[in-house]
């Protein structure tokens, strides 16, 4: 039973260095791209509404307690 | 599944931004506890409400100092206080991502992703206050031009020049707001013999202090108490002596400004004299300070529309795109 675990483990290790050493390296073109995509205005846009509207609605009842 | 979460863990303030919903929580960095069993009584605002107005057995405090933690246990208290406030439980634990103050060392690093990490986060990463607050202050640091970013807080005063999602040059000095109020406890104390508070000090910074003269300027009644006789006492503090009682401060961080702006390369100099400087942070407040900054560097200084929430906006802006910005965080870029 023991030597065929040790070769199971030694399967499942194996499998995953291989599984390292031939994953795609994300290209760095590709990722500074998608890193200056996500700060442009418009990407910005919908996290600073999305304040804007919250900050603006809790004016509003505010405004309506007082 | 909990929803990720943005934290601008000031010295002063306390922001947490949870990804989809926006700003949650604003709360002073103040925690009380018992002095004697350890117990946590109060946090934030509560907690701040309590500062120099406990009993012997309370005590209230800042845990952060300058940026830094000062004290890792109470830290991690109030952020898993904070992190339960927000719907963190133990079954839940989302991803973080914290503004820290760029100054600070790898230990101090350390310390707050511990922190987080033992406050229930599953994952805690870090960016610097300056990229954040550009990035909340909507400026265009997508593109190739410079982006001068000045956040004034609690502890810190960082000045940033940012180009295409990267810090260009950097100045940092652990000066902020507290030292403002500090200059004015210590200037009563000295000038008029008598001791106040720190929540005093800094109503009369808000009350009457500035950085240069400005336009309809009151004088202010302080009371305190009396260093000679131990009673109460009131007197009459003049703008003019409260601007001279803060010079320092001011000055140090004017000069940090000033550092940055000739670390700057001269391809980006020239746009801050078109774009000029974006001043953000409670400490950017304070009255004349932007005129200041603008007369002693002679590069137009703009204050930003969400001076308070800048940062946390920058870092919530981040956690809604995690993937895509996970290369700015602090030791990704190594």
């Amino acid at each position: 039973m023991l030597p065929y675990l040790i070769i199971a483990v030694l399967i499942v290790l194996a499998v995953v260095i291989v599984a390292r050493l031939v994953r795609p390296r994300q290209d760095p073109v590709d990722s500074f791209r998608r890193q200056i995509d996500a700060l442009s205005p418009e990407a910005r846009r919908p996290t600073i509404d999305q304040v804007r509207d919250a900050a603006e609605e809790s004016g509003e009842t505010e405004e309506d307690e007082s | 599944m909990a929803r990720d979460l943005a934290i601008d863990l000031g010295t002063a303030n306390t922001l947490v931004y949870m990804k989809g919903r926006g700003i949650v929580l604003n709360e002073p960095s103040v925690i009380a506890l018992n002095r004697q069993t350890g117990e946590v009584l109060a946090t934030g605002r509560e907690a701040w409400q309590m500062i120099g107005r406990t009993p012997g057995y309370i005590v209230a405090v800042r845990p952060l100092r300058g940026g830094a933690i000062t004290d890792f246990e109470i830290t991690e208290r109030m952020i898993r206080l904070l992190l339960q406030r927000v719907g963190v439980s133990r079954f839940t634990r989302p991803k973080v991502v914290i503004c820290v103050p760029s100054a600070i060392t790898e230990v101090e690093r350390r310390a707050v992703t511990d922190a987080a990490r033992r406050a229930g986060a599953a994952e805690a990463s870090l960016i610097e206050q300056p990229m954040a607050a550009a990035i909340g202050a909507d400026l265009p640091i997508d593109e190739p031009v410079g982006n001068m970013v000045i956040d004034i807080g609690g502890g810190t005063s960082e000045t940033a020049v940012i180009s295409l999602g990267g810090i260009v040059s950097l100045e940092a000095v652990r000066v902020g707001s507290f030292d403002i109020d500090a200059a004015i406890q210590n200037h009563v104390r000295r000038e008029h013999g008598i001791a106040i508070g720190e929540r005093t000090a800094e109503e009369i910074k808000v009350a009457i202090g500035s950085a240069d003269p400005t336009v309809d300027e009151n004088q202010a009644e302080v009371r305190g108490r009396d260093l000679m006789t131990g009673l109460p006492k009131t007197v009459v503090l003049t703008p003019d002596e409260v601007r001279s009682a803060i010079e320092d401060v001011v000055s140090s961080i004017v000069a940090s400004v000033i550092r940055c702006l000739s670390k700057a390369p001269p391809e980006l100099s020239q746009d801050f004299l078109v774009r000029g400087m974006y001043l953000v942070g409670g400490g950017g407040l304070l009255r004349g300070l932007a005129e200041r900054i603008e007369r002693e560097t002679e590069v137009p200084v703009r204050m930003s529309n969400v001076p308070l929430e800048a940062v946390v906006l920058g870092a919530g802006h981040v956690i809604e795109h995690y993937e895509a910005l996970k290369g700015m965080f602090m030791g990704a870029r190594r």
